[in-house]
């Protein structure tokens, strides 16, 4: 196997709806990764595509429709759909196939636009489409699931609803430095303190929304463009995960969730980040920045504790003691995370890598975290699904 | 159980009463033990040989394992005629069947749930249909 760098990245900043097409929003970040890689479109050789699903049927292949806008090549196009993990699986393909030397240099891209509501059902048929029930008859809207958690937590480790809040705190404050954030707002703690319940515990302020946005990473193996590029970032391991049988964690879109526990909390990040400490032989005392998916503050909490960054239950104490700020021990979402970003379902992952390349490669001004050497960027899929990116400078 | 003719769940396979008492719809591995709801969402222990899957019904009555008070109406396809929200949202422990199910919350002062307390399974009345019957969904109520 070869070793595979990241030596462009491309991100169109997260917005709100757009009337724009996804794949403008593609090109943007496109460019930007081809610039960025100071190589021509024609260098590609093969493009792992984030597919945008919009209401149904895609409509169209995303990865054929990106390569017709800067020029059909004959090359491999493969389209992946790993729900909110897509952009780690199109990354992990690039990596595989460059790797295994099938190519030399593949692009990576998801692209993204956001509904004008909400995320529901795609569907009508309670049979094949199993989003339909909890929509039709259980009233769950995806905050109540990371709610219901939440309270468990609550109970079972005693983090309070100031914990919550101060998480907003944070990424607020980390996402008014970042250009790319939707959100730049930035929020005391009683600010959030007092914006209302969506489903308590968790307020308005610590759950993050749908947005649009668009990211590129141009990976490869070739010497050339290794050398050529401003400090290629090596990819140490980029895997994925899926769940464990006996997993508590009451899933998006199911009714249902084991009583007894048989396997960690978000089984399938525990799955996804245990492979890439083993395939990288880089373990989470080593990591100098993680970006984690904080769809909620309960998600930053919590995944903490089941990608081994402390025991179960301690994450609030790491939170308290500033040890996640940056300039802590382990500097978290220093990109304002979620919370200041929104989910684009497509291109999120990727967006998590491209922050972490960002720090190792020392681009991100105000939010920079000094000397970072060693970045993770975890994310968590739909439906048992997850990715993990371990990368170094 | 005369209150319960003319009802229909808004999608069936979900929720019984036929027996005379409101229940959930489950199914049981018998190799592996492991207890689905709905039904048909497998979830086997890896290995199991997923003979003998039969349907069962989950007890009437299980513990609030947690929940959650939903400030904002449901969006679409949810429906209903009754103001509900804010609603309350249960996950409900069923211990035998070591199983936890979701299901709005009916019928309790919504200040007064509790990590532990007793609930019972229930219907809760959505909508009149075009046959002029009441379209129900599942749901929980304090004991
Ligand atoms: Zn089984």
């Amino acid at each position: 196997m070869r070793d595979v760098y990241i030596i462009g990245t491309g991100i169109h900043p997260w917005t709100g709806f757009s009337e724009k097409v996804f794949a403008d929003f593609a090109a943007v970040a496109v460019d930007g990764a081809l610039k960025d890689a100071n190589i021509e479109w024609k260098k590609i050789q093969a493009i792992m595509a984030g597919i945008f699903i919009y209401g149904g049927n895609a409509g169209h292949l995303s990865g054929q429709y990106l390569e017709s806008i800067f020029g059909e090549t004959g090359i491999p196009v493969v389209n992946v759909y790993n729900a909110c993990a897509t952009g780690s699986a199109s990354i992990r393909m690039a990596y595989n196939s460059i790797a295994a030397g099938e190519t030399d240099t593949a692009l990576a891209f998801g692209a993204d636009v956001s509904p004008k509501g909400f995320l529901t059902a795609k569907s009508d048929n309670a049979v094949q489409d199993r989003d339909v029930i909890r929509w039709k008859m259980g009233g769950l809207p995806n905050p109540i699931y990371w709610a219901l958690e939440c309270r468990k937590r609550m109970a079972k480790y005693g983090t309070t609803e100031e914990d919550l809040a101060l998480v907003k705190v944070l990424m607020s404050e980390y996402g008014s430095k970042n250009p790319h954030a939707r959100f730049k707002k930035t929020y005391s703690l009683e600010e959030v303190l007092k914006s209302a319940y969506v489903c308590d515990p968790l307020r308005l302020y610590e759950i993050c929304p749908v947005s649009t946005g668009a990211a590129a990473v141009i990976v490869t193996a070739d010497k050339d463009l290794i050398s050529k590029a401003d400090k290629a970032v090596k990819i140490n391991a980029t895997t994925m995960g899926s769940a464990i049988y006996g997993d508590p964690t009451i899933r998006i879109s199911a009714l249902s969730c084991p009583a007894v526990a048989e396997a960690p909390m978000l089984s399938e990040s525990y799955s996804a980040s245990q492979q890439a400490y083993k395939k990288s032989g880089i373990g989470p005392e080593d990591i100098d920045v993680l970006e984690l998916p904080d769809n909620s503050s309960w998600h930053y909490l919590v995944y903490l504790e089941t990608c081994g960054f402390c025991k179960e239950g301690e994450a609030d104490k790491m939170l308290r003691d500033g040890m996640t700020k940056i300039g802590g021990k382990l500097p978290v979402n220093p990109s304002g995370g979620f919370s200041s970003h929104g989910e684009a379902l497509s291109a999120q992952a990727l967006w998590q890598v491209i922050e972490c390349a960002n720090q190792l490669r020392g681009r991100c001004g105000e939010r920079q975290v000094q000397g970072a050497k060693v970045a993770m960027a975890q994310t968590y899929g739909l439906m048992g699904n997850s990715g993990t990116t371990i990368m170094t400078i | 159980m005369d209150k319960m003719a003319n009802k229909v769940a808004r999608i069936p396979n979900l929720v019984d009463w036929s027996t005379g008492e409101v229940r959930l719809m489950s199914a049981k591995c018998n190799s592996c033990g492991t207890y689905f709801f709905p039904k048909e969402h497998y979830q086997h222990r890896p290995g199991c040989t997923r003979e003998g899957v039969e349907d069962v019904l989950l007890a009437k009555k299980g513990k609030l394992a947690s929940y959650t008070v939903q400030y904002y109406p449901c969006p679409a396809p949810f429906k209903t005629e009754q103001k509900i929200t804010p609603y309350g949202i249960g996950l409900v422990e069923f211990e035998d069947e070591k199983i936890q199910v979701t299901g709005i919350i009916t019928n309790t002062d919504l200040k007064t749930l509790k990590l532990g307390m007793e609930m019972e399974t229930t219907i809760l009345e959505m909508y009149t249909n075009e046959e002029k019957q009441q379209v129900v969904t599942w749901a929980f109520q304090a004991v």
